[in-house]
């Protein structure tokens, strides 16, 4: 299972403020097996885990200092599962049940249809398998994840909070520049910038000028997904399929 | 937590037009200084805009416009999206120091990093552990080599006299 770290794809960078245990240390370990991953390979429910790992043991049963080693960095491995009734399986039998009435089902007989589809595949259905990477670089106090998918950065950073007690701030140019040090009037000049509005055509006299800001989604709402790091190629397209909706795991989970 | 998805209300506070204007102002030293930039420490990082430019829309009612292949920032399309006044809101670059190389595509709003392209791996390199420590400080090496150039543009950008001096020839130069 081990390999080399990735050589290509998408990262997010993450910071947090506060005491992190040292990687290099037996309780930075210890800290990780406390949220290891736990299978769910035999659930009868639809279900998501998501948990460490390490990039010798993708079973989160060891978490060997060693496995941790990525040079430079610390490297980190989050293994996501997550078993669902594969939609097609529920449609050839809704197609079935509806060919032998004649009839469409009703909304109730759909549901009662679904819920005896769940209860008698989904203890034969395996989960799908997603295995994300992270380096930890301890002195700079940053995290690159590889990984860009919306529910993907979010389960990280959930996870890295029950993990360490310490929440993750994702990068962003606000941030970004407060991480260079600036210094404090630079920082709060940084707070008052506005976009400069830059001349369009011959309109105007042809000067850029500062702009109030404009309140619009943010760039991170059209995020390309499908970058996970992940074991291998077949799981990868599996979770591509996966991952398709944009809910965050733990919310499918809690529903 | 600060990790999830951020709301209209948030977008401003993550500052992400600057990272638009950063994108754009790479494009403009590209062309007028020729791409290479000295940071601190001695370092010297080369840049070109490569194969794919999105420019943001102007406003909500507007449309984005995505320029890919060949080379798009010499096309009339760019130029007019320039004079348009229209900021760079992704750009696929191409970053180089010493003599190792990087691709990849910059997500101006969030400063995420998208299908990079790690330099190829050292010849002498054999071992996967060893693969993975070059890869590593690879992956840093860029995220710090965008760092820098984003602190380049945000001190001339904090600059009081940003707009009369840095911008105005920024203006120029979209309007040309």
């Amino acid at each position: 299972m081990a390999a080399a770290i990735r050589k290509s794809g998408g990262i997010v960078a993450f910071h947090w403020q506060g005491k992190l245990q040292d990687p290099a240390t037996q309780g930075f370990a210890e800290a990780l097996a406390q949220r290891r991953f736990r299978t769910i390979e035999n659930a009868a429910s639809e279900e998501i885990s998501v948990g460490g790992v390490t990039k010798a043991d993708p079973t989160g049963d060891t978490f060997a200092l060693e496995d941790l080693d990525g040079g430079a960095g610390t490297w980190l491995r989050v293994r996501l599962d997550k078993k669902t009734l594969p939609k097609k399986w529920l449609q050839i039998h809704r197609d079935a049940a509806e060919k032998s009435r004649g009839k469409k089902l009703s909304a109730r007989e759909r549901r009662e249809l679904k819920d005896d589809l769940t209860e008698k595949l989904l203890p034969r259905v395996l989960p799908a398998v997603n295995l994300v990477d992270a380096l930890l670089f301890f002195d700079r106090r940053l995290i690159l994840l590889f990984a860009t998918s919306r529910s993907v950065v979010e389960a990280f950073g959930k996870l890295f909070f029950e993990t360490f007690s310490l929440p993750l701030e994702r990068q962003n140019p606000r941030l970004a520049g407060l991480q260079l040090k600036l210094g404090a009037e630079a920082e709060r000049s940084l707070d008052r910038l506005e976009p400069v509005r830059w001349p369009r055509g011959e309109d105007g006299d042809g000067r850029p000028r500062s702009v109030p800001k404009p309140v619009r989604a943010t760039a991170l709402d059209d995020e390309e997904d499908g970058d996970e790091a992940v074991g291998d190629d077949a799981d990868r397209r599996r979770n591509k399929t996966a991952d398709g909706d944009d809910t965050p795991p733990w919310q499918e989970q809690d529903a | 937590m600060s990790t999830q998805r951020q709301g209209k209300g948030e977008a401003q506070d993550t500052h992400g037009f600057l990272g638009e204007e950063f994108l754009t102002w790479l494009w403009f030293r590209w062309e007028t200084t020729g791409g290479e930039f000295r940071l601190p420490g001695g370092r010297v990082v080369g840049l070109a805009l490569d194969d794919f430019l999105l420019f943001a829309a102007p406003s909500e009612d507007e449309t984005e416009q995505t320029l890919r292949r060949g080379l798009p920032t010499r096309t009339a399309e760019a130029r007019t999206a320039l004079r348009s006044g229209r900021r760079l809101k992704k750009a696929r670059l191409l970053l180089a120091e010493g003599s190792r190389q990087w691709s990849a595509t910059l997500d101006g709003a969030s400063l995420t990093l998208l299908g990079v392209k790690l330099p190829e791996d050292s010849e002498e390199v054999e071992s996967d552990q060893d693969r993975t420590t070059e890869r590593a400080a690879n992956w840093l090496a860029l995220h710090e080599l965008v760092q820098a150039l984003y602190g380049q543009f945000l001190r001339e950008r904090l600059r009081p006299d940003y707009l009369e001096r840095v911008a105005a020839e920024q203006a120029q130069w979209m309007a040309g």
